[in-house]
């Protein structure tokens, strides 16, 4: 088939349980023109230059298209969909109350609760000889994480629901249909989120406690801190981020570790080797599939195709971390894999700011999952997806137990 | 356990310091700072770190530069 419409055929729902060998075609052409004006990138090296290029802008508001270019300027972008110096700015200022080198102990702080949390899920699951990973186990996980970091009422979850998935079908990119009213649903969607997050901020104000929100309007920053609006749009990110993505490590690597019952042997066998599992699977089924968001400041060539300015440029992580001039036989998951510099995070400047917490949450989750259910089993393979083609994973994970071990 | 980090390869993504605060420390926002003999208690966030490396800077090992695993 045609390589012009590849964009098509990825984010075709029909192609949501095995994206790959669309990406093993995207790969031998390294950059695919698409009928639709987009540019994709699927080759590891390529897709790493282009990460590290200052010329590739992340902010949509240099699109060529005029429509996407107002939608794009009527709200503020997060730090995600901007360049630097602000983006810097911006990135350095949220960081303060959450990572070194102002805060170094807060995730490694956070260990004990978060194993807290996964041990009291797990044992909700016992006596039941059938359950959903997504719904009993790895969507709440990391929902009561990012809300007791941030400072959100879980309670709320409900509220902030509706606004989450508002906001990401914003990412779902499907060709044949217009972007207008979805693009407009979650611009709704993250000023109605911004403002209810940015009220709890407030409520904060010289009564500081331990949490992220706390810390945007208490702590002294000599970069000035957020203003108002800024605050809101960090937060939104922040908590849709962190509980989007989680979710589908967990999952996906719950459904890899299914599908390979000597592997998850393995993993049970020997809980130390789990960190590096997780990476692997951050190679191997990573959550966040591609990003969908740069654009090039002035015609860019890339492998002898020139990449005009202002075109939408894709970079599609998942294929590039299944590149085999990059990884040696990459279709196979390899939990002892050593050599796994993958692109689950991005990299270079907008790699990703919760990697930290989201590696800690997937080792800390599937280590009690395995620990826990025994004669695990798949009901469904493949499982149902949700619809983002960006932030993929199951959305319902059905496995049947024979009962629980210790 | 000994570990050596290779500074020219280190980026600063700052994952070690996250995940093993006491062994790997931020000085200023780029430069980093680490404790080549790694105290018993702090072994497995160590080896937490190393494998999170995105430019995989860290060698862990009795002799530094033996596999890791």
């Amino acid at each position: 088939m045609a390589a012009d419409t590849l964009f098509r055929r990825i984010t075709d729902y029909a192609s949501r349980p095995d994206p790959y060998p669309l990406y093993a075609e995207l790969r031998e052409s390294k950059v695919a023109p698409q009928d639709d004006g987009s540019y994709l990138v699927g080759t590891y090296h390529e897709i790493t230059a282009l990460l590290h290029d200052p010329r590739i802008s992340s902010d949509r508001r240099h699109r060529s298209d005029p429509e996407e270019a107002r939608l794009a300027a009527e709200l503020a972008p997060s730090f995600i969909g901007l360049d630097d110096p602000e983006h810097d700015r911006l990135r350095r200022t949220t960081m303060r109350p959450f990572g070194p080198p102002h805060t170094p102990g807060r995730v490694d702080a956070m260990h004990g609760e978060i194993v807290r949390i996964a041990d009291e899920l797990v044992a909700g699951l016992r006596g039941r000889q059938r359950v959903d990973i997504v719904d009993d186990f790895a969507y709440p996980l990391p929902v009561t994480v990012i809300c007791r970091l941030l400072g959100v009422p879980r309670e709320d979850e409900p509220k902030f629901r509706g606004w989450s998935d508002a906001i990401v079908g914003g990412l779902d990119l499907n060709p044949d249909q217009d972007p207008t009213e979805r693009t407009q649903a979650a611009t709704e969607a993250r000023r109605a989120m911004g403002v209810y997050l940015g009220g709890l901020a407030e409520g904060r104000r010289g009564k500081p406690s331990d949490d992220l929100l706390s810390a945007f309007v208490n702590d002294q920053d000599p970069a000035g801190g957020l203003n108002r609006i800024e605050l809101m749009v960090t937060s939104v990110l922040l908590l849709v981020a962190g509980h989007e993505t989680t979710v589908n490590l967990i999952t996906n690597g719950m459904l890899t570790l299914l599908r390979r019952p000597d592997q998850l042997e393995l993993l049970r066998r020997e809980p130390a080797l789990m960190p590096r599992a997780v990476e692997e699977l951050l190679r191997f089924e990573p959550p966040v599939q591609m990003l969908p968001q740069r654009t090039p400041l002035v015609d860019v060539e890339v492998a002898g195709v020139t990449v005009p300015k202002g075109a939408p440029l894709i970079l599609v992580l998942a294929s590039g971390s299944r590149d085999p001039r990059r990884f040696r036989d990459p279709d196979r998951f390899d939990p002892r894999r050593t050599d796994n510099q993958h692109l689950g995070f991005g990299s270079g400047v907008h790699s990703c700011f919760g990697a930290p917490l989201a590696r800690l949450e997937a080792q800390i989750a599937l280590t009690a999952l395995l620990r826990t259910l025994d004669g695990l089993r798949l009901v469904d393979d493949p499982p149902p997806y949700r619809r983002s083609p960006v932030l993929r994973g199951p959305r319902h994970l059905l496995v049947e137990h024979d009962g629980a071990g210790v | 356990m000994n570990i050596v980090v290779d500074l020219n390869r280190c980026q600063a993504y700052a994952q070690c310091a996250f995940l093993a605060p006491e062994v790997f420390e931020l000085h200023g926002e780029e430069a980093l700072l680490y404790v080549p003999a790694v105290p018993e208690d702090q072994q497995e966030r160590v080896h937490r770190a190393a494998v999170a490396c995105p430019v995989q800077a860290i060698l862990v090992g009795g002799a530094a530069g033996a596999d890791v695993r």
